[in-house]
């Protein structure tokens, strides 16, 4: 027999609804702290979601699997590399379990679309990814970018090319054409310009796209001297592989944001041999606190850390200490807390730039090396130079961060 | 501009070839279970990671070549005796769902088998390097790709028009049913289908594009794409298909690379605006 309903009861109904918070589950959880570990484990970016979990559930142990008192637990889920997977993995996340956390997404499209959720609904967002917009056009209080930003990526890079290939003066681009690529590309002009460099053509790629030998036809037959690689993930891998087939051994391949340590191993050592990589990470930075971590995450998963697990690692790190800080896991206070304080991450002493929410962070550039000069399988390359040139604020469009 | 123009016409071809091969096995075992099989794509990264395994282990490429051939087949024939045959008699949506899940199976067994992590393998050194045309210069190992695939394309073309085993191909994907009461064994042609356009194209695509785990989804909306342009069924359709394909895909790179991927799903609308049942099929 159906319930029949009074108006009154449903206005009371209604108005009790509207009097709890949108996730009344979150109340109930305060005893505990869940962070969500965001990230794509199918996709183009597949081999990064099980190495993000990683550096985070090590982070988590260092610090006792706990905080403040409260227990914390992690909260491991596939955005599948997509942005609205992303999304809808985010605010599965925060109404079900009471997520306010988040470390993700490692693709810079999947994390400025979690951004706006992370906004409106006021959970802490750490971010990982090329695209400027982080803190810049797209900016937010409750997002921090732990990435380079791509001028400090595309001037370290560009600097050392300058250095290594003094003769070379032509560049040629192949960038993805989403946000990510079209970041590095805009710094691609004003680096080379500034560093005096000839941009003699580009082609923009699908995202996804597995079949690069008509853009490198191309691009070899305008005969430049480096080939510049504004592309990621799967498809540099790809791309580079195809590359290898040409032959053009007079092309240097500089990569200023291409291949992450991670994904070395993709590629056979003589496609690798040679390639300038810009590198957000690398375990043979010198540095107690990624000493530390080389070592505990070498003992547990029998294999050198990668940039995946140790942006995890760190930004989950940041965010326990903020919330001992603060003395308090409530969102705002803990974004306040990581806004002023400094902390000893893998990259050296490393704080947040308060205007734009930027890690303040060097970048590194390394030289792959040929098979016989590799001591061990994971020897993939030697460390030549390191920046950390920050953008220009005259070219930041972060206008002004919003109240809490 | 004439020189790159020609440049990426010897480039379409080129990988067209590779496209022609993939689609050609997809349109027999179209032809044949008269479902699209959906499990190509996964069988196709079977095959790349088999070539793989055999050829790093110091075997030469071509031994690696035939593993991926025998492999894609043995797992195609497994697939129809333990999952396709069993739900043949519920008809069309059974066979598609069956077929979908074998493929998510064979992904994930890829996964637990090689990792996650990507694999490449550089051509035997005799392939390696280019070939310095002047205007244009080509990989040898695309070179090698296109006309070996080329040539498997002719001695398939040789075996369906003049011999009996032929015959019984065209009489297996023209009436399925009627072959096999003539005693025609299908299945095997079906095994035959997947160890060419997905076991042996894996195999040969592997110094290009590596072995992943989901590269089979990467080749198949390509696959697809050649097969409706071709005309579903149409095994010289899916072959013309495959170089049109490329063709279009490596000439748009002069004039608007980023849409050289989406300019084939806009000409196979074209297509079908005009022809529904693609540029060889029949309806």
């Amino acid at each position: 027999m159906p319930v029949v309903k009074s108006r009154r009861e449903i206005l009371l109904s209604a108005a009790a609804a509207a009097a709890f918070p949108i996730f009344p589950a979150w109340g109930q959880k305060a005893a505990g702290v869940t962070i969500g570990v965001i990230t794509p484990t199918t996709g183009t970016f597949a081999f990064a979601g099980d190495l993000v979990a990683r550096g985070a559930s090590l982070a988590l142990e260092k610090h006792g699997n706990s905080v403040i008192g409260n227990a914390v637990r992690l909260l491991i889920r596939d955005d599948e590399g997509k942005p609205a997977s992303g999304v809808r993995r985010v605010q599965e996340a925060a109404i079900s379990d009471g997520m306010r956390y988040f470390i993700g997404a490692y693709s810079s499209a999947v994390g400025l679309a979690e951004s706006e959720i992370a906004q409106r609904e006021k959970l802490l967002q750490f971010a990982a990814g090329g695209s400027e917009d982080f803190t810049g056009a797209r900016c937010g209080r409750y997002t921090f970018q732990w990435s380079a930003h791509p001028y400090t990526a595309m001037r370290a890079t560009l600097e050392y090319a300058r250095k290594a290939f003094p003769q070379k003066k032509t560049i040629y681009t192949l960038t993805a054409d989403y946000v990510f690529g079209h970041a590095l590309l805009k710094y691609t002009k004003t680096v080379a310009a500034e560093l005096g460099f000839e941009l003699v053509g580009n082609d923009n790629h699908p995202f996804g796209e597995r079949q690069y030998t008509q853009y490198l036809t191309k691009a070899i037959a305008a005969k430049p001297d480096i080939l510049l690689m504004n592309t990621a993930g799967a498809d540099a891998v790809t791309a580079i592989r195809q590359f290898a087939n040409f032959g053009a051994q007079n092309i240097a391949v500089v990569g200023p944001w291409t291949l992450e340590v991670d994904q070395l191993a993709e590629l056979a050592p003589e496609m690798r041999s040679g390639l300038i990589l810009g590198q957000n990470y690398y375990p043979d930075v010198d540095t107690p606190a990624n000493k530390e971590f080389v070592a505990a995450y070498t003992k547990k998963y029998n294999a050198l850390p990668g940039y995946s697990s140790a942006y995890a690692y760190d930004a989950t790190r940041a965010i326990l200490l903020a919330m001992e800080k603060a003395n308090t896991a409530d969102v705002p206070d803990v974004v306040k807390a990581l806004e002023q304080m400094s902390w000893d991450g893998v990259l050296g002493r490393m704080s947040i730039d308060q205007k734009t929410h930027q890690l303040i962070r060097p970048y590194f550039v390394v030289r792959c090396k040929p098979a016989s000069d590799m001591r061990h399988p994971a020897d993939f390359a030697e460390l030549v130079a390191r920046g950390e040139k920050p953008q220009p604020p005259e070219l930041n469009e972060c206008k002004q961060m919003p109240a809490l | 501009m004439l020189w790159l123009i020609s440049a990426q016409l010897i480039n379409g071809i080129a990988i067209g070839m590779i496209y022609a091969l993939m689609a050609l096995g997809l349109s027999i075992i179209k032809g044949l279970l008269n479902i699209p099989n959906f499990a190509h794509g996964a069988l196709y990264a079977l095959g790349a990671y088999v070539c793989y395994s055999v050829s790093s282990s110091g075997a030469p490429f071509a031994l690696g070549l035939l593993a991926a051939f025998l492999a894609a087949g043995l797992a195609g024939l497994a697939l129809d005796r333990l999952a396709i045959r069993p739900v043949g008699a519920g008809g069309y949506l059974p066979q598609l769902i069956v077929l979908f899940g074998a493929a998510l199976i064979i992904e994930q067994v890829l996964l637990i088998g090689w990792g996650t992590i990507g694999l490449s393998y550089s051509p035997p050194p005799l392939l390696r390097g280019a070939f310095d045309l002047g205007f244009a210069v080509v990989p040898r190992y695309i070179a090698f790709a296109s006309i070996f695939s080329a040539l498997v394309i002719s001695i398939v073309w040789l075996l369906i028009e003049r011999t009996r085993f032929g015959a019984h191909v065209r009489a297996g994907i023209e009436r399925p049913d009627t072959a096999r009461v003539l005693g025609i064994d299908v299945d095997l042609l079906l095994s035959g289908g997947m160890m060419l356009g997905a076991g042996l194209a894996g195999g040969l695509a592997l110094p290009l594009v590596g072995a992943t785990s989901t590269m089979g989804g990467d080749m198949m909306g390509i696959a697809f794409v050649v097969l409706v342009i071709g005309g579903l069924g149409s095994l010289y359709g899916s072959v013309a298909a495959g170089i049109l394909v490329g063709l279009v895909q490596s000439l748009m790179t002069i004039a608007a690379p980023a849409a050289s991927t989406a300019i084939i799903y806009a000409v196979m609308i074209v297509i079908l605006l005009f022809r529904p049942q693609g540029l060889f099929g029949e309806r």
